[in-house]
């Protein structure tokens, strides 16, 4: 696939340096602006005085958060802030496109293809800021949904953690590998990351979905679907499931675990897995009938929705998923490129989830529906700081202004009453929301869950911002060419002179091009590797320096000393498109002018026998408008890649632009 | 109702899944022009010895196969290696000769689009570099040189062009001499049912000339161009299969081709208003194929099997099975052999190949005897 993969070492020293450099920047901004918030907050808190009443409310009628959602919020919260930390593996930076993207989607369909390479492609281009821009959203959106446990926040955090959910699931996960031959629940399927996208849209929906059982029955109806869907899918003939062995080779299931069992892991672990993927190849029919009667058996008795059924299906379940976690999923997270622990986590979440939720908990208290109301908008307008404290409708009653939830503590200044605004006068304006003190108020009587909310938004933004303004520059980061061929050295010599003749058959002296920059390299016109693909570098550089480029001069020498002639440098120029380029000169001469020119500028050019191409190292000169060689960049373009050559493009840009500064 | 309408929105969308998870991808095929393919590896004698191209070294799919041309001058009994300097030939090499030169295509590869070429007059020693702004065939016979020095090259898509001279050529000046598709659409063309073209020659008039495959049972493909008007050259043959031209070569008296229809393989030898035919050889696979200087031909098969056959009038004579790792024969020096004489079958060298070593085999009383062993100087990892 075309521009996603950089092509480069994902272990490039480089690279990985400049991951971590970013993730310790904007780790350290994160931190900077989660503290000067805290000091607002504090501070707001100290310098306002809380008006009469405001203290007042009902104590002890808190109404407690629904034990389904809290697993999911909690539970789901934890996997992300995990998946966010496997995210900061050196590796991933350099290597998500190429190691676990790209390999995903090579067995889907064309347009599934077409459609993950063109979000990958951004990744390639800007693989910093996406590795790092992966790890604090997906931090930020795991602190979120633990912190912010009700409320609209708490709402707002569930469909974050679908939208980015989704994204992964399409542009990382292929869409979970459903139109990839092979699927199976045991693998992976439907994906890990659309069940954290379905969690989430159950924490989004309003608490009061969560108050009675219908939500349970209809979540456990689903996954009872899906789970009888499954158990037809690995029960389907043909599909190799059923044979341990195929020709003497292990079948699809034993197949796969053997090749996770040689991950890299601790020797335990693989031990454990060669020797189940053995058990697999030799028992393949009934390791398939065990699964297949599983699955059937949890699809059915969650149809049911009959709490004492679920209650054993729930436990079995989790059983079978912890044993397909490790046996055949391996952990999910091992290898160096682990995104997450794969979907029997999540799964096991979700359906005991739906049993909690079956089944609700006696000790949810029973408090006045006004009340829930009133303090769900109450959390709301704190932790948005745009309604004043003496919100009427958050303080209407005294039950609704002590219906707190979260366990917010008199300190907090949770509540605000009395004193303020009547109903009538509530503050729906967003004129008088954002007076500084109304403000002020907000700030202070909101709540410490809703400043840790606002502050694992703030982690989300820190690490989406750049990959956002990253994403919108078509070009390539320049940390791809230096990765690849290395720093430039800075120099500050007279160029040496040559005198040589075009492409046109006109003769071109270094003299002639004074008051220009020259970006020079050497190039074989016959070659069938790098100099195509530097020669694609210095034209993408000329469309780049834009109106600048009629400042510089991009110029070639033949390093070839027999196809050097000016047939062959048309032929080169007709190839690459760069015939019609108005600033492009491929230079050259008799083989002594040649040789002069190699020698002066450091280029060692010779024929090599046997069916070899000519062997000339990949260098570029950048030549100031006096003649002064200000730079010289090695310029080996590595697998020129899209991505790459970009790369080479936008470093000579800035070089050319930085000698036009100087002159 | 809702609850119901919900589950079963959930079946529908469950047997949905299904029925995508179920789903096979599905294989594209694109229909691609008519392939007639022919090994590179192969072997020609010129005026100035005999030459061999074999393909050398590594995997092709990480670039370290490098093709090598070998030369045994006139009067020599030694092989040498003189493969042009200066281009990568991953792509292969073909090469054509004329009475005082031999010239030398490099094929493509990776990010080079066009072929280079390169020209000797003294067996090797030197070489002219010249151009070919195209993509020359994969096939041995897509390059032919009159003694005069015009040159045809066969491109990859099926074009045929031409250089006046040897100059011509090495300066780049090729203009177009006809198209596949405008020779399928000829009168010839149509009436065998022309589906690709292998093999460029000229003519006892040194009237350019193509050969390739057709589907009419028993036409040839054998064409020449008189004055700009491409004729068939009225090689017919019994039988009910369609007939693939595998080589075509120019000799003193006119013209020899290999052909192989069904499962039969035969050689044609055409004076330039007749043709004479042998008897097929049974075979099904060709790993290589060449010509001697005097009407001679030979076929190595599978299974280690060649066979060779000594001129117009001749029958083909079953080699001892050759070496193994044998990609090419060569025929020892340039007398002509009497047709059916026995001694035609000794008259081979077989060239094996291991790696960077190609060893040299003649046949000597009945055995095939390792004559030369040379050690080609490989530059692995220099394409990559």
């Amino acid at each position: 696939m075309p521009g996603m993969n950089s092509g480069l070492n994902p272990a490039d020293p480089t690279l990985v340096a400049a991951f971590r450099s970013a993730l310790f920047h904007q780790g350290a901004i994160a931190l900077i602006a989660i503290v000067f918030l805290w000091l607002i907050w504090a501070t707001a808190r100290t310098w306002r005085v809380a008006p009469p009443g405001a203290s007042g409310g009902a104590p002890g009628a808190d109404t407690a958060e629904a034990r389904g959602r809290r697993l999911l919020r909690i539970g789901f919260g934890l996997l992300w802030i995990f998946d966010g930390i496997l995210q900061a593996q050196p590796k991933m930076a350099g290597g998500l496109a190429s190691q676990v993207i790209e390999p995903i989607a090579a067995s889907s369909p064309t347009w599934v293809q077409r459609l993950v390479n063109w979000g990958g492609t951004a990744w390639s281009y800007h693989p910093i800021q996406a590795g790092a821009a992966s790890v604090w959203i997906q931090v930020g959106i795991g602190a979120w949904l633990i912190v912010a446990s009700r409320g609209f926040w708490s709402r707002l955090a569930g469909v974050a953690s679908v939208g980015w959910g989704l994204i992964v699931w399409v542009f990382g996960e292929s869409f979970g590998g459903i139109f990839a031959p092979g699927l199976s629940l045991l693998t992976g399927a439907p994906g890990a990351v659309l069940v954290y996208a379905v969690a989430g849209a159950l924490i989004a929906l309003p608490e009061g979905a969560w108050r009675g059982p219908r939500l349970g029955r209809l979540l456990l109806a689903g996954l009872g679907l899906f789970f009888l869907g499954m158990a037809l899918l690995q029960a389907w003939p043909g599909r190799g499931f059923w044979q341990g062995t195929v020709d003497g080779k292990p079948g699809t299931l034993s197949g796969m675990v053997q090749s996770m069992s040689g991950t890299p892991q601790p020797h335990f672990l693989s031990s454990l897995l060669s020797a189940f993927g053995s058990f697999g190849a030799s028992n393949g029919f009934a390791v398939n009938l065990v699964v297949v009667i599983a699955l059937a058996a949890l699809g059915a008795i969650f149809l049911t929705g009959q709490p004492r059924l679920v209650r054993y299906a729930v436990a079995f379940g989790i059983v079978f998923c912890l044993a397909d976690w490790v046996l055949v999923q391996d952990l999910g997270f091992l290898g160096g490129f682990g995104t997450d622990p794969n979907s029997m986590i999540p799964m096991a979440l979700l359906f005991s989830a739906g049993y909690l939720a079956l089944a609700p908990a006696a000790q949810e208290a029973t408090v006045p529906q006004e009340a829930t109301v009133a303090e769900e908008a109450k959390v709301a307008e704190e932790a948005a700081g745009l309604a004043a404290a003496g919100v009427a409708g958050a303080s209407g009653t005294a039950a609704g202004n002590g219906a707190i939830s979260n366990g917010s503590t008199a300190g907090d200044g949770g509540t605000a009453t009395g004193d303020g605004p009547s109903e009538s006068d509530r503050p729906t304006a967003w004129g008088r929301r954002l007076r500084p003190q109304a403000l002020g108020a907000a700030l202070a009587t909101a709540r410490a869950r809703s400043v840790a909310a606002v502050a694992a938004l703030v982690v989300i933004l820190i690490g989406a911002a750049p990959m956002a303004s990253a994403a919108a520059n078509r070009t390539a980061d320049p940390i791809l060419a230096l990765a690849i061929a290395g720093n430039s050295t800075v120099l500050n010599l007279p160029a040496p002179t040559f005198s040589l003749t075009d492409q046109n058959g006109q003769t071109v002296s270094l003299a002639s091009l004074r008051g220009k920059v020259v970006l020079m390299t050497f190039l074989d016109p016959v070659c069938s590797t790098d100099c195509p693909l530097i020669a694609q570098e210095f034209k993408q550089t000329g469309q780049l320096l834009s109106a600048q480029a009629k400042n510089v001069e991009l110029v070639a020498v033949v390093a070839n000393p027999t196809y050097r002639s000016t047939v062959f440098t048309r032929a080169f120029d007709r190839q690459e498109g760069l015939a019609t380029v108005p600033n492009w000169l491929y230079l050259t001469g008799s083989l002594s002018q040649l040789s002069a020119v190699w020698q002066h500028y450091g280029i060692t050019v010779e024929n090599l026998p046997a069916g070899a191409m000519s062997a000339h190292n990949d260098l570029a000169v950048v030549i100031d408008p006096s003649g002064q060689i200000r730079q010289e960049v090695p310029a080996d373009p590595g697998p020129g890649t899209s991505s790459t050559k970009s790369s080479f493009s936008v470093l000579l840009s800035q070089y050319a632009r930085q000698a036009l500064g100087r002159s | 109702m809702i609850r119901g309408l919900t589950r079963g929105g959930l079946a529908m969308a469950c047997a949905a899944l299904l029925a995508a998870c179920g789903s096979q991808r599905a294989v594209v095929t694109s229909p691609g022009p008519a392939a007639v393919t022919v090994p590179l590896g192969t072997s020609l004698v010129t005026a100035q010895g005999t030459w061999a191209i074999a393909v050398m070294g590594g995997s092709a799919a990480s670039n370290n196969n490098f093709w090598q041309l070998f030369v045994r001058p006139a009067g020599a009994s030694r092989w040498s290696l003189v493969t042009p300097e200066g281009a990568a030939d991953n792509g292969g090499l073909v090469a054509a000769g004329a009475s005082t030169s031999l010239v030398v295509g490099f094929r493509p590869s990776q990010n080079l689009t066009y072929s280079p070429l390169a020209t000797s007059a003294d067996t090797g020693k030197n070489w002219t570099p010249g151009l070919l702004y195209a993509d020359l065939a994969d096939s041995p016979g897509a390059l032919a040189i009159s003694p005069s020095g015009r040159t045809l090259a066969l491109l990859q898509d099926g074009t045929i062009q031409t250089a006046p001279t040897a100059a011509a050529a090495s300066a780049g000046q090729w203009t177009p001499l006809t198209t596949r598709k405008a020779l399928a659409a000829s009168a010839p063309g149509r009436s065998c049912g022309l589906t690709g073209v292998v093999a460029v020659s000229f003519g006892p008039n040194k009237d350019p000339m193509a050969a390739g495959s057709c589907t009419r049972p028993g036409v040839a493909g054998v064409f020449t161009d008189a004055g700009g008007t491409w004729r068939s050259a009225g090689l017919v043959l019994p039988g009910k299969d369609a007939v693939q031209v595998l080589g075509l070569t120019a000799t003193t008296g006119g013209n020899v081709a290999l052909l192989a229809t069904g499962n039969s393989l035969l050689a044609a030898w055409w004076n330039g208003t007749r043709w004479t035919v042998s008897a097929p050889v049974t075979a099904s696979t060709v790993r290589a194929l060449g010509f001697g200087a005097d009407g001679s031909a030979w076929l190595l098969l599978g299974n280690g099997h060649a066979e060779t056959i000594g001129g117009a009038g001749g029958s083909w004579q079953a080699l001892l099975s050759v070496p193994p790792g044998t990609v090419t024969l060569a025929p020892q020096g340039t007398a002509t052999l009497a047709p059916g004489s026995s001694a035609a079958a000794e008259g081979y060298d077989a060239l094996a190949v291991s790696g960077s070593k190609l060893t040299v085999w003649q046949l000597h009383q009945g055995a095939w005897a390792k004559v030369q062993l040379i050690t080609v100087p490989i530059v692995y990892g220099s394409s990559s």
